[in-house]
Order: structure tokens, then C-alpha cells, then sequence
């Protein structure tokens, strides 16, 4: 175990320092850049959401001499999904609810506390959360710390001084909207979006102004068009969709009830000045009390960051029966397809295919599965569609489906961010291997309640072992090499300029693995399971380090096995198809720095 | 997002037949062929004067002196055939959509463990459905009324397993 040591730290800064000057030997802007390069200062470290890091001192040569050097205890207990994020040489956290915010000093031995941000937050949220207490994670902008609070407030947070700068009220938990998606600030616009599929909610996606936290503008993600930000003249979508789409595919009515949550992430191409997100499911899961294709659900939109106006809209899973939320992660990567250069948005959806878009216009170029998928046999690139197997489909009528891959967990849980690396060109992530039975019922809508309407069981798809990850090329729709994993895998991903790419697993693994075979290089036990995002950050001694959080969370099925011990009044049966998971972690808060 | 409540075996029941009995069941039982309005049990009459006195038996009391108050009494009782039509609207007012189905757990916490984090009694699960509890528990009072939420406990109590089973072992039977 080591610590920083200050004296040293600030020597090598210094030297470090004048090294960059020396050869950058240029702009101040590319000064700027440099520094920057070291730090994390927004979600998926860039607009892009690549969550590639250029730091490149571990490599493969040296990954296997990884050991922890500081950790942490938040002292909260819920899912740790999201990531810290560092900037300037301080470390910002963010805990699930109470949503308390941690500023970590890392020029001084021990990185003690600047300061702490307990925000009020109603408790009611963890009732009407479908899906823990978790939160995405921050933005940091002018100088701010911006991230939500479970109960529907955005809040924007003085990176210095840890004082509060505003405090906007943007969901209704009263209607079962909650808020654990990190937001993303794009230049004066700070973009959030609401939880609750599960709770029939009208679906939205809002821009607030980065000074004031003013709401300035909020698109519903269907309904009628005035209400989504449809203009004729703006809105191309790559398929056809005809007028009021988003109203005209819902029998009587029931987008009103629709659902369509925003509870992934945002990312943001500055030069189309276009923000890209994935819509949640459509409620109920009953898909027969919602017929038709229940556009904009389980889609990917752009719209306009300045005015919310939509451009265009693709959805990956139409009339969605199998609660194929498109809420994955969308990557913003400039690729080489069949000779071409392509300004892609590649995306892991749950349904189990991955798809690569062009990203300036939403016409689909490469979708093929990246797991082990038979509710449809392919997607046709002509019409966008899925070509699917009628022995799959599902609805109360239809009474109990079984053996439909992927699971509604997701090939890819949307809470598993992928990384991309320009130098291998490759995508990464963590993925599920997971089948289910899904029988349907008839829901009631009652506002502030679960509506929802199916039994779905789980159980291990091909193989055994229900995770894994992998290395994929979007180009060709190809899996590279895949690491097995027993249990199901929901950590984020990092890619470095190393070559070294990270991730961690449910029964407390983090692990480092060669970009390019999947060789795990390191892993440790970090005393809980891993369902956060790894980062890596320069330290002021100018060395690279790796941060991660461990406690498991962020979905119940997850704290399936009964490994909760804070609730003497909560005990569960052990579940069949997971049963071992409460003998290798229980619940944790944990933050973990890693280094050489 | 996403998640389900998991019927697990012991609890698997037809929800395709509870659900559709569901929203008739609401309505008799509101207009009063499970317990009516206009011919009360004498105890929810008396609770429709006013607030229910809950006396909660597990908190502490100060000198241990139990502050006074008529404990509530259950009218439906310990009925099986109350207990079932409880199930039906365990159903209908989502209640499984957070509990899991059959109670087992899943946002909210189990209620099938025979453990209660606001007290066990009657009265006490009374409380806690009539008027919500802090963590996100809605308060059903407004809806159900009392006649409503009693057979809500009936349910509840009848899935309190024989034992409590603390110990989760991965011991190999011997």
C-alpha cells in the first residue's frame, strides 16, 4: 500500500509540467488540452461518450503490478453505478440517495475531504425508484459540479467551495418520475431526462440553462408533435414515420401512459450541435393495452441542444413486447466502414443486437447480434426493422412466453456504459447472457404506482454462465474475443492509450485485460460487487491512476441472492438462477484508487 | 428502465385470473358485498370517526408506559376466503409492482418473511397501507378506504412463513 507523498507529488508535477511545455512547445490551448487529458470531467470522459482515456503509462507490459493504493467508504449502501469524476486534482463523488457529493483533496497524503454536499431529498424517491437508489453520476461546467437528485431535483454545486449554486425542481415523483441519470452539459445547456417505465409516465427530455438552472425548453418523447418538438422543416427521420407519429402509433390514447424514461445517457456531437439519447420502454409491458409501434420508445433521438427541436429518430425496437429499453449508452466514434469514412453513433441495445448509425442523418449501417438473441433473426437494413420470430412475441393474450434471449436485463444493461479505442478501433463492454419467460397480464393505471402487467423469470442463456465481456468492431458487426464471466456483468468499461482496458464484476472483481486478446492482466477483490464505470486521472505526481466504485445495485434482481444484510426486516429466498451471488459480495459503497 | 417482480414457486399464483377479477372485485367490495359502507363492522365505523389509534407493541416506551389508545381490531380476521380476496387486490393496486409477486420483495421489501420494518400486528400493517410509511410506501387510505385495506392485512399476515429462517448456509448437507 501506498500513499501520495506531497512534497515529492508537487516536485514531479512541477517537472511534469515543464516536460509537457517543452514539447508541446506551442498554444496554451494545447497546454490546456494536455491537462485536460488527464482529468474526467464529464460522464463518458468526452461528448462522444467513449470513455477512452489517453493516458497510456500502463500498458500491458506493466498492468500485472496494479495494486490499490487508497479506498474509501461513502457510507451509503445503494448501487454505486456512475463514476467520480476528477478534475484539477480533486476528486468529486457522488453516492447513491442520499445523493450526498464528496470533493477529495488528491495533492494532500490520504486525499482528505475539502468538502461534503448533503443536499435534501425526499426519501419517498427510494418507493417510486424502480430500480434502487442509484445515481448515473456528474457533469462538471463553468466551474460547477451538476449532477440530480433521486427525487427529481437537478442541482449545480460550486466546485470550490462546495456551496450550493442552484437547485431546480425537474421531475414529478407524485407521477413516479425519478432521477439517477447523470445529465451532460453541453456548452449553455444542461440536458436531463426522468426515470419511470415502470411507473406509466409521459416521458421527457429537458435543457436547462447552464447559469440560472432555468428550465428552458422540454420534449415529451412521444405523443403529438407540438408536445415532442416535431417541426416539419427540422424533423428528417431516416425511415419513414409520417405526421404525429409519436401520437398516430398508440391505440386509444395510451402514449398518455406511454412511458419512454431517459434514464441512460446523453451524448453530444458539437459540430452537428446534436445531442443523441436512448428512450426507455413503452409501458405497460403488457404490449396489448398499447398496440401499435409506440414511436418514440426504445429509440435513439437527436435533437437540437439549443431548442430541444428533434432532427431525427430511429427506434431499435418497434411495439416493443420484451421491455427492450433503448436507454444504452449511444458512442460517438469517427469509423472506416467498407473503405468509407463514418461519422457513427454505435449502440449496445438490451435487445441484444448492436447497431452502428450514421449519426448526422440516423440511417442505419451495420446491425448485428452481439449476444445470443432469438426474438428476432435479423434487422433489416433497408427498412430499419426487425425481422422477428412470431413464436416470441408477447401479450397477455399470449399467456406465458418462455425462453426469450436476451432477458429484459439486457444483453447489455444500459447501466454498463461501453468504451471505444481510437488506437484499436474496438468497442468494449460488459454483457449479459441471461434468457427469460415473460408472461403478460392486464395493468391498471394508477399515477404514482407500478404499472406494469408481466412475470418474467430469468434464467442462464447458452453456456452456463450468465456474463461476460467483450471486444466488438462496429464496422463489421464482429465480435473480436470475449472473457466469460459466471455472473452478470454490469460495470462500466475505461479504455486507455495503453492498450489496457478495465472492468469490473459482480462478485467484487476489478480487473485490467490486454486490449487486443482480453488477457486479464491484474484483478483484485475490492470487497463488494462492481457496477460502476472505471476512470483514469492524471494524480499532481503526474502519474496515472485507475478509480472504480464497488457495491452492487441498480437493479433489484442484482440483490436477488439476499446478499442485502442492512435490513433485518427484509429477508428473500435465495433465487434460483443466481443463487450463489450472496456467498462472494454483499452491499457496499466503496471508492477505489488503483495504480502502479 | 426496468424490473419485475419474480414469482417465485411458493407464490405463483394466476395473475391473468386475478387481474381481470380485479377491477369487479374493487367495485363490490367498495359498494359493499365484502363489508359496506351502509352496514359496518362496528370497529371500522368507529375508525371512520376519526384517525385509528395505532399503538405500535415493538416501539419502546418511555418508563415503559404504552401510550394510551384502543388498539385497532381487524374485522375481517384471520378468514381464508378474506385472505384470498386480499391477494386479488394485492394485485389490482399494484402492490406487487413493488413487493414482488406474492409479496416476496423487490423494491419494497418482502412481506412474505414474516419480518416488519413498522411492526407486525394487525393494526400496525394497518398503518402502514392506510396511510404509506417515509420510504416511498404511497398511502392507500384515500383509495381503499378501510374496508378495503383490511383484507389487504388478511393477506398479508396469511403469508407469514411456519418458521424464520435466519441462516442462509453454503455448507454441503451432510
Amino acid at each position: 500500500m501506498s500513499v501520495f507523498k506531497p512534497t515529492a507529488s508537487n516536485l514531479i508535477r512541477i517537472t511534469a509540467f515543464l516536460t509537457a511545455a517543452l514539447l508541446a512547445a506551442s498554444t496554451s490551448t494545447v497546454m490546456a488540452q494536455k491537462a485536460a487529458d488527464g482529468d474526467w470531467a464529464m460522464p463518458g470522459k468526452d461528448y462522444g461518450y467513449t470513455r477512452f482515456s489517453p493516458l497510456s503509462q500502463i500498458n500491458a507490459g506493466n498492468a500485472a503490478g496494479l495494486h490499490p493504493v487508497w479506498s474509501f467508504s461513502t457510507g451509503v449502501l445503494g448501487g454505486h453505478e456512475g463514476q467520480p469524476l476528477v478534475i484539477d486534482n480533486t476528486m468529486y463523488v457522488v453516492t447513491p440517495w442520499p445523493n450526498v457529493l464528496y470533493a477529495f483533496d488528491l495533492k494532500s497524503e490520504g486525499y482528505p475531504l475539502l468538502w461534503k454536499y448533503r443536499p435534501a431529498v425526499s426519501p419517498n424517491a427510494l418507493g417510486v425508484a424502480c430500480c434502487d437508489s442509484v445515481n448515473r453520476g456528474a457533469s462538471f461546467a463553468d466551474g460547477r459540479i451538476i449532477y440530480n437528485l433521486l427525487d427529481g431535483h437537478t442541482v449545480a454545486v460550486d466546485a470550490a467551495s462546495g456551496r450550493q449554486v442552484w437547485s431546480t425542481q425537474i421531475a414529478d415523483l407524485s407521477a413516479g418520475e425519478t432521477t439517477p441519470m447523470a445529465p451532460l452539459v453541453t456548452k449553455d445547456r444542461v440536458i436531463v431526462g426522468a426515470s419511470g417505465g415502470e411507473f406509466g409516465i409521459y416521458g421527457w427530455i429537458k435543457g436547462l440553462d447552464l447559469k440560472s438552472g432555468q428550465v428552458l425548453w422540454t420534449a415529451r418523447n412521444m405523443g403529438p408533435d407540438a408536445d415532442m418538438l416535431i417541426r416539419p422543416d427540422i424533423f428528417k427521420p431516416p425511415y419513414d414515420s409520417g405526421p404525429d407519429s409519436g401520437r398516430q402509433t398508440w391505440a386509444n390514447d395510451s402514449w398518455k401512459t406511454g412511458g419512454a424514461p431517459v434514464w441512460g445517457s446523453v451524448s453530444y456531437d458539437p459540430e452537428l450541435d446534436l445531442i443523441y439519447y436512448g428512450t426507455g420502454n413503452p409501458a405497460p409491458y403488457n404490449s396489448e393495452q398499447r398496440l401499435g409501434d409506440n414511436k418514440w420508445t426504445s429509440s435513439v433521438l437527436a435533437r437540437r441542444s439549443k431548442d430541444g427541436a428533434l432532427v431525427w429518430a430511429y427506434q431499435f425496437t418497434p411495439h416493443d413486447m420484451w421491455d427492450f429499453d433503448g436507454t444504452g449508452t449511444m458512442v460517438l466514434a469517427d469509423l472506416v466502414i467498407a473503405g468509407k469514412p463514418v461519422k457513427a453513433l454505435v449502440h449496445f441495445d438490451k435487445n441484444g443486437f448492436a447497431y452502428t448509425l450514421d449519426r448526422a442523418t440516423g440511417h442505419l449501417l451495420v446491425a448485428a447480434p452481439y449476444a445470443n438473441a432469438n426474438w428476432a433473426t435479423k434487422i433489416d437494413l433497408a427498412t430499419g426493422r426487425p425481422v422477428m420470430d412470431p413464436s416470441k412475441q408477447t401479450g397477455a393474450s399470449k399467456g406465458n412466453v418462455k425462453g426469450i434471449c436476451p432477458s429484459l436485463e439486457g444483453g447489455v444493461s444500459p447501466a454498463s456504459p461501453p468504451a471505444y479505442s481510437p488506437k484499436t478501433h474496438l468497442f468494449y463492454t460488459a454483457i449479459n447472457n441471461m434468457c427469460m419467460d415473460y408472461a403478460a397480464v392486464r395493468a391498471a393505471y394508477m399515477k404514482g404506482t407500478p404499472f406494469i402487467g408481466a412475470n418474467t423469470p430469468y434464467s442462464a442463456g447458452a453456456g452456463g454462465q450468465m456474463g461476460g465481456f467483450i471486444a466488438w468492431d462496429a464496422g463489421t458487426g464482429r465480435k473480436v474475443w470475449e472473457n466469460k464471466e459466471p455472473f452478470p456483468t454490469w460495470s462500466g468499461t475505461l479504455a486507455t492509450a495503453g492498450d489496457v482496458v478495465f472492468y469490473g464484476t459482480l462478485d467484487g472483481w476489478f480487473k485490467s485485460a490486454d486490449a487486443r486478446t482480453g488477457k486479464v492482466l491484474s484483478k483484485f477483490k475490492v470487497g463488494s460487487g462492481v457496477v460502476g464505470n472505471p476512470i483514469a486521472f492524471r494524480g499532481p505526481d503526474g502519474k496515472q491512476y485507475i478509480a472504480v466504485y464497488a457495491g452492487p445495485g441498480g437493479d433489484w434482481f442484482l440483490l436477488a441472492g439476499d446478499i442485502r444484510s442492512d435490513d433485518p426486516a427484509d429477508v428473500r429466498p435465495p433465487t434460483d438462477f443466481i443463487k450463489d451471488i450472496a456467498r462472494h459480495t454483499s452491499q457496499g459503497g466503496i471508492v477505489w484508487i488503483f495504480g502502479l | 428502465m426496468r424490473h419485475l417482480p419474480q414469482v417465485r414457486a411458493q407464490c405463483a399464483r394466476s395473475r391473468r385470473t386475478r387481474a381481470a377479477a380485479a377491477i369487479l372485485f374493487v367495485s363490490t367490495l367498495l359498494l359493499g358485498a365484502c363489508g359496506s359502507r351502509n352496514a359496518p363492522e362496528p370497529a371500522a365505523q368507529a375508525q371512520d370517526a376519526g384517525p385509528p389509534a395505532i399503538r405500535y407493541e415493538d416501539h419502546l416506551s418511555a418508563d415503559g408506559t404504552l401510550p394510551k389508545g384502543e388498539a385497532l381490531k381487524n374485522p375481517v380476521g384471520a378468514d381464508p376466503a378474506k385472505a384470498q380476496a386480499g391477494g386479488v387486490l394485492f394485485t389490482a393496486m399494484n402492490c406487487d409492482g413493488c413487493h414482488g409477486g406474492g409479496g416476496s420483495g423487490w423494491v419494497g421489501p418482502s412481506l412474505a418473511d414474516g419480518r416488519w420494518r413498522y411492526g407486525g400486528s394487525d393494526a400496525e400493517i394497518f398503518a402502514s397501507i392506510y396511510y404509506g410509511r417515509p420510504k416511498g410506501m404511497p398511502a392507500f387510505g384515500g383509495k381503499l378506504g378501510t374496508d378495503g385495506v383490511w383484507p389487504l392485512v388478511t393477506y398479508l399476515k396469511s403469508l407469514t412463513p411456519k418458521d424464520d429462517l435466519a441462516t442462509e448456509s453454503w455448507v454441503a448437507a451432510h
